[in-house]
């Protein structure tokens, strides 16, 4: 057995041991942490499709939230089944919430699909500008159309639960199955990216000249992953309508399209561990940074009510400016290669193979 | 009909105003390369300076002492935005500058609040000419915007200065080594976008009241209409912000009941269908 072989299944063991630990963790908490954890769980769902197509296709994205939303707003439209003219709750038309869950990201891909195709084209700033764009046109949707979304008054209410082979899934069991499909998300990632397409990405990764002409057709690569990530986004919406159980287009501001990125740029852009790591980090210290805010002083200053948001505004704002300027290739990284830098400075040392995503850099 | 023109007159002024900010991104896009998202912010913080000032000296004065301290901010923004040598992309420097406009709008939030701010206009009357009204701010919008677009595209064609500008976007390398400096280039864009960008909110306020959080649409809008001549070309980059502010006047005025929210997503709606068209035109930018 060779040396890489052996390091790829202990990665694989080690992978699946920390995801059973991260399955069972959620019975061990608390209502109030459970809810924080499952969050986490979701949005590293979408930190791992934005972090492929951010390190691989060298694209940004700043609309993974709208995809989220769209997720979860098709979830809970077909879970519902609303009737337009009455603008009422029409129980006839609604199907199974297993059912819509499995329906809702292929709808979001299709989306994708469609938008993807001319915007993947030209060059990085246009895809980042346009899903910007499509975050706000589906944020104007979402408030006009309140026939079929509920508006933001009275929103939309989807009391129904998941049921799988008979089982309700709620609470504990709930952030059990989140994290469950993160693994497999994972899993699935890891395996793309050690593919024959990985391959091609990887050149693709390197210089998109080179392999052109090696045959692999960038085009499409890139496309693919697009709606590979928005994919993602929708099946993480989709689940995120269980948590919430009540939809309202406040609860996917533009922010939270920006925070997908700076989740990417802090656990590395191309890395699939270090995308579920930053998710990790940054909801974290977004709840903490809330709480902080929400204290009526600091230090002996006085908070204002906007505290919160200018926290967490703030500092997610210094973090991308730095990391991006200092780590190009994303944070942890980074750090990774600072490390192998001191280590390799020791003698008798060899370097370690590095990532293999190219981030922003040239 | 009134009606028609008068949507047009507001439109056209809203127009300009996202045409300056157009020409903005131009003028940085076609220097450094860098496609610039805190333009709006720029924007949002002359409206922001003008309406604290307003008050306290004259308009004039205020108006100046706005533009100025906008084109510093920006110029600082640049130095920062542009990064350093064989590390930083143009895709990067686009997310610097995303973090750059959060961090203004998280400090705009903490020094303004969470409310439109607006000031009164500084001229008394409006013209009222066969009953549509044309206030002289929107007039004196409109000529500063065509004059700063003929300025910058003389002086980006037709001067030694501004070729050497436009070299750096090129090759940064080729520009360093006949000697330009792309750092001090871009300090330079910076601030003289800077000041554009807030000039159009220091006149537009009146009209169109500014919150923290306003430069995403300007900056969108900006890029909307920069995107109309492919981010190099300034006189249509005017033309897009001209069409955008009618456009979604237009849209405020005669769209029957919801559908009137759909304002900007119109706006952008033209950009996505633009954004398409380029494409098929230019795959191989």
């Amino acid at each position: 057995m060779s040396a890489a072989r052996r390091l790829s299944l202990i990665r694989l063991a080690l992978t699946l041991a920390f995801g059973a630990f991260a399955i069972w963790l959620p019975f061990r908490l608390d209502a109030g942490d459970r809810s924080l954890y499952t969050l986490m769980g979701l949005y590293a769902i979408v930190a791992v499709g934005l972090s492929l197509l951010m390190g691989f296709a060298g694209q940004i994205s700043l609309g993974q939230g709208a995809f989220f939303a769209l997720g979860a707003y098709t979830t809970g439209i077909l879970i519902v089944g609303l009737d337009p003219d009455e603008r009422l709750i029409d129980p006839g038309a609604g199907i199974s919430p297993l059912l819509a869950v499995v329906l809702a990201p292929f709808f979001t891909a299709g989306v994708a699909a469609v938008i993807g195709v001319p915007l993947l084209r030209l060059r990085g700033h246009y895809l980042a500008f346009a899903s910007l764009a499509l975050h706000l046109i589906l944020l104007a949707v979402l408030f006009a159309e309140d026939r079929f979304t509920g508006g933001q008054d009275p929103g939309l209410l989807v009391i129904e639960r998941l049921e799988v082979f008979g089982r309700t899934v709620t609470g504990a069991t709930l952030t059990a199955v989140v994290w469950g499909v993160l693994l497999v998300t994972l899993l699935l990632a890891l395996n793309l990216v050690g593919s024959r397409a990985g391959r091609a990405l990887r050149a693709i990764a390197t210089s998109e000249r080179t392999a052109a002409a090696a045959g692999v057709n960038v085009a499409t690569y890139k496309l693919r992953l697009f709606v590979l990530a928005a994919g993602l986004a929708g099946l993480s919406g989709a689940f995120y309508v269980f948590l919430l159980q009540f939809l309202s287009p406040d609860a996917f501001p533009l922010f939270l399209s920006i925070q997908f990125v700076v989740m990417v740029a802090v656990g590395g852009l191309g890395s699939i561990y270090g995308a579920v790591l930053g998710a990790v980090a940054i909801t974290w210290l977004e709840n903490r940074l809330r709480d902080l805010g929400a204290q009526p002083e600091l230090l002996g200053f006085e908070l204002p009510d906007q505290a919160p948001q200018v926290f967490s505004i703030g500092v997610f704002a210094v973090i991308l400016i730095v990391v991006i300027l200092f780590f190009p290739r994303g944070l942890l990284p980074g750090i990774g290669e600072l490390w192998r830098r001191v280590q390799a400075r020791r003698p008798g040392s060899a370097s370690v193979g590095s990532d293999p995503g190219r981030g922003l850099t040239p | 009909m009134t009606k028609f023109i008068q949507l047009v007159v507001v439109g056209v002024s809203i127009g300009s105003a996202f045409g300056l900010v157009g020409i903005g991104m131009v003028l940085i896009f076609r220097t450094t390369s860098i496609v610039n998202f805190a333009q709006g912010a720029f924007a949002v913080l002359g409206g922001l300076f003008m309406v604290s000032l307003v008050d306290d000296v004259h308009g004039l004065v205020a108006g100046t002492v706005a533009v100025i301290l906008t084109a510093l901010i920006g110029g600082v923004m640049g130095m920062v935005a542009v990064g350093f040598r064989n590390r930083t992309t143009a895709l990067a420097s686009l997310i610097i500058t995303l973090g750059l406009a959060l961090l203004v709008s998280s400090l705009n939030l903490l020094a303004f609040g969470d409310r439109p701010h607006t000031y009164p206009t500084i001229f008394e009357r409006a013209w009222n000419i066969g009953g549509v009204f044309v206030q002289p701010q929107y007039a004196i919008l409109v000529g500063v915007t065509l004059v700063a677009a003929f300025g910058l595209t003389v002086g980006l064609q037709r001067t030694i200065a501004g070729q050497a500008l436009v070299a750096c976007a090129d090759s940064r390398r080729a520009a360093e080594l006949v000697g330009i400096n792309v750092r001090a280039v871009a300090v330079i864009a910076f601030a003289v976008s800077a000041g554009l960008s807030a000039l159009g909110w220091v006149l537009l306020t009146p009209v169109d009241p500014v919150n923290y959080d306003s430069d995403v649409r300007i900056a969108v809008n900006g890029f909307a209409a920069a995107a109309f001549g492919g981010l190099v070309s300034i006189r249509l980059a005017l033309v897009g912000g001209l069409a955008l502010g009618i456009l979604q006047q237009l849209v405020v005025g005669y769209a029957p009941g919801q559908a009137r929210q759909y304002e900007l997503a119109a706006a952008l709606v033209v950009l996505l269908v633009l954004i398409g068209y380029r494409s098929r035109h230019e795959a191989h930018e």
